[in-house]
């Protein structure tokens, strides 16, 4: 697999441009650049808002020191990570902590619709930047703040990390070996699903005001911990009214689904999930098992009880023949199998190269790299398909219209 | 105190069923808007119950399930059989003065019925509609079908966590389904933004599995930017350490944590008084990890996990104890922040909701009303908005158009 996609079906040519996106005069500042912030405001970029990045001039947002860097070097312009984070947004650098650079951060916020901010709670308002202080430049502005616990409450200056958050919220418990330590998800998974969620917030209040709902400027609060609840409020609530909670099962076994789980074929990987009685009677034709009729068998708590005896003749059934075949076959017949490709597969795999599910992210120090595309597609107003990530403070003569003589001015004084 | 009125004047019919079409849904449901379910009694919504047998329904279990409850509050039920011609009018109908429609069928469900996009836009030019299946709505794929789990296997996102001696290894029983509804509401947010802007509707779809892809950004990127997948490490880091889950006192209870900066560790060594003395740099900590993690263990062992994770945060540690379903709620800091809101539902009793995941200043969003019962707006639905008579409205009920109960097929 190349590194670059730019050449296949999919290139370029597909990206929108600004004017007939769906989110075209549109702008937000993002004055932090956790994963999180960065996330919600890359959703804004890529469908079409002006996205101005305010980075600190010394070295600029803590994405740019994340993993993978380009060719190993570990230089603010080489973090691949970042450079996915940042495709189609504007840089600018501004230290708002000093007196003159929150001055020109104020003016550069004009009229905007949203800032994204993810400090600790209480900065803000220590630097003069709170939202009393931005409504006079933007009177409709959203101060969309996404923290690990919120702005409020007793973690509210807790440290986070992804990990932490998945722990706190019951979804660790369930993951790994019957004897511990669990395991934890890997990357940014945590923060991605926050700023999905600060997205859908701040967009509800954006549309509220286009729509004529709502006017005026708004704080929002989004915590990641609490976004992340969406994958075990469920759970929770079941808890709650049962008072019970079930023990660590294994890897890939979780109540109440079985058959569930990922098994090496002779090519690759198959992912089994079979829940409502016809998938299990299908799924037992399929593996040729004549156990598709025992009465014990017919609901997925009483398969779940003999899983440790039914997963190895699974294993055993699947490990000399094709996942592929399995899989399309499966399916034919209605059971949600899937192939579980690894990171080199999966940008070759029919299905996401049909659907443009990858572009490529340039970047100048870089060059050019795929990288997932937004995913969710509106048709009419397509969203961009990769794009150019901009070098640190690229934008800053430009966005806040800088003399060369007063650019040079500011930089010695670090402002920017 | 009543759910905000962001969205008032927006009317969506919510034909998904199951999580993340639900889910979609319900966050313009949570931010104000008219939000219709419509279920069939024979085809209701499989969240409800995925086994149904006959004394299954006479003891009222359709309307037992938590998690249906979970993702269906702040919405209205209607029942419409769509399969018959009375009942696919009325649903054209009811688009033709909404603005939004969610479905999340396998596609193929819809153009049979005759209720897909093309057929839906010549009911009402203007309409949002987004279709969410597991896959998207092209490529060979499109027909297959998924659960939250299968769309997790397929994004290849196992591949990211555990051991490099495991399989490929999960993270969730239905993750997929979560982030899928995020992933919508995201999207009908979007499309609304335009046809505020423009008074134009349009299509949308996302396709479930790629909706994962963001959530895998980080070896995504890796291999394409290095042409290597990240390592498979389990807990540790290469980079930094201690990383992990730890034991702390009781039967199967951890906590996570994780040494970020020089400043972090020297913080733990201090908490430590001296267990942890033999360990010195980075370089030093991450060659004897094994060691390390041992005598940490060993460490960790003697705290209850809330007094520690107490302890190491005020210390300025990231850490956080690993928590079962039955503490959340309850949980001291969701506690504070009123995140979860008690309502009775009949069949149910006092069920615990988690608010909208993004607040005010002011307040957490109010929510007005817990999930509908099967069918229980047909009346203000039909008569009301569709303005049927009690003929027709009696004609529906004897023809099993609508009910209130679920039937077996």
């Amino acid at each position: 697999m190349p590194a670059s996609v730019e050449n296949q079906q999919f290139g370029t040519s597909r990206r929108g441009t600004i004017t007939d996106q769906a989110l075209a005069g549109i702008k937000v500042l993002d004055i932090s650049g956790t994963v999180a912030t960065a996330y919600c405001g890359k959703l804004f970029a890529d469908y079409g808002a002006d996205v101005i990045d305010v980075e600190p001039p010394d070295g600029g947002f803590s994405t740019r020191q994340l993993a993978p860097h380009v060719a190993g070097v570990h230089d603010p312009e080489r973090s691949a990570m970042h450079s996915y984070l940042s495709a189609n947004k504007h840089s600018v650098t501004l230290d708002v902590t000093q007196q003159t650079g929150r001055a020109m951060f104020l003016s550069l916020a004009a009229d905007a619709d949203v800032v994204l901010e993810g400090a600790k709670p209480g900065w803000l308002a220590e630097i003069g930047l709170d939202l009393d202080a931005l409504q006079t430049a933007a009177p409709n502005v959203v101060l969309s703040s996404i923290t690990w616990f919120g702005q409020t409450g007793p973690y509210a200056q807790y440290a986070g990390t992804d990990s932490v958050c998945h722990a706190l919220i019951g979804m660790v418990r369930g993951i790994g070996p019957v004897e511990g330590p669990p395991v934890l998800p890997s990357g940014y998974q945590a923060q991605i699903t926050a700023g999905l969620t600060a997205y859908i917030g701040t967009m509800g209040q954006v549309v509220a005001r286009e729509l004529g709902n709502v006017s005026g400027a708004t704080r929002l609060d989004t915590s990641i911990f609490e976004a992340n609840l969406c994958f075990t409020d469920v759970g929770a609530v079941g808890g709650y009214f049962s008072g019970t909670t079930a023990r660590r099962m294994g890897v890939n076994r979780f109540p109440p689904t079985y058959p569930l789980g990922i098994y090496p074929c002779k090519d690759g990987w198959l992912g089994v999930t079979a829940l409502t009685p016809s998938q299990w009677k299908s799924f037992c034709k399929l593996l040729d098992l004549d156990i598709a009729d025992e009465p014990q068998y017919q609901t997925t708590l009483g398969r779940l009880k003999d899983a440790p005896q039914m997963d190895s003749v699974i294993a055993e059934r699947v490990r000399e023949k094709s996942a592929d075949e399995l899989f399309n076959k499966g399916q034919q017949m209605r059971v949600p199998l899937a192939l579980v490709p690894t990171m080199e597969q999966i940008f070759t795999i029919d299905q996401f190269v049909e659907r443009n599910a990858f572009a490529d992210i340039h970047h100048p120090d870089q060059g050019a790299f795929a990288s997932p595309v937004t995913p969710f597609r509106l048709f009419k107003t397509p969203p961009r398909f990769g794009g150019d990530a901009p070098r640190l403070g690229a934008a800053t003569q430009s966005a806040l219209a800088l003399s060369d003589d007063r650019f040079d001015a500011l930089r010695a004084e670090g402002v920017i | 105190m009543s759910r905000p009125k962001l969205l008032n004047g927006i009317r969506v019919v919510d034909l998904s069923m199951g999580w993340a079409g639900p889910l979609a849904a319900r966050h313009l449901a949570d931010m104000g808007a008219e939000v219709i379910k419509v279920e069939g009694c024979v085809r209701f919504d499989w969240w409800r119950g995925w086994e149904a047998t006959q004394s299954w329904i006479d003891d009222d279990n359709a309307e037992k399930s938590v998690a249906f409850n979970t993702v269906n509050r702040n919405k209205m039920d209607v029942t419409l059989d769509l399969s018959k011609p009375e009942g696919n009018k009325l649903l054209k109908r009811l688009v033709a003065i909404s603005d939004v429609v969610v479905e999340n069928y396998s596609a193929g469900v819809l153009p049979k019925l005759g209720l897909d996009y093309p057929n839906l836009k010549q009911a009402n030019d203007n309409i949002v509609m987004i279709s969410m299946p597991a896959f998207g709505t092209n490529g060979p794929w499109r027909g297959y079908r998924a659960y939250g789990s299968t769309v997790e296997h397929a994004s290849g996102l196992p591949h990211l966590s555990g051991k490099a001696e495991w399989p490929p290894t999960m993270v969730h029983v239905a993750y997929g389904d979560a982030v899928g509804g995020l992933n919508g509401a995201a999207a009908l947010l979007t499309a609304l933004r335009h046809k505020a802007k423009t008074g134009e509707g349009q299509h949308v779809d996302l396709s479930q599995a790629e909706c994962l892809f963001p959530l895998g950004a980080h070896g995504i990127i890796t291999q394409s930017a290095t042409g290597k997948a990240p390592e498979r490490l389990g807990n540790r880091s290469r980079e930094h350490a201690p990383h992990g889950v730890f034991p702390v006192a009781g039967d199967d209870r951890w906590i996570v944590i994780q040494i970020l900066s020089e400043d972090q560790w020297l913080a733990l060594a201090d908490l430590a008084h001296g267990a942890l003395g033999s360990f010195g740099t980075i370089e030093d900590r991450l060659a004897r990890v094994d060691d390390l993690e041992q005598t940490l263990s060993d460490w960790t062992r003697t705290f209850e996990a809330n007094d520690l994770m107490a302890t190491l945060q005020q210390a300025g540690i990231p850490a956080g104890t690993v928590r079962a379903n039955v503490e959340l709620v309850g949980e001291p800091q969701l506690e504070a922040r009123n995140f979860w809101k008690f309502m009775e539902r009949r069949h149910v009793g006092n069920q615990p909701h988690p608010v909208a995941p993004y607040r005010t200043d002011a307040a957490p969003f109010d929510i007005d009303a817990p999930a509908p019962t099967l069918g229980q707006h047909n009346t203000e639905i039909l008569r009301g908005l569709l303005e049927l008579d009690d003929e027709a409205f009696a004609a529906l009920q004897a023809n099993d158009i609508i009910g209130t109960r679920p039937r077996m097929a």
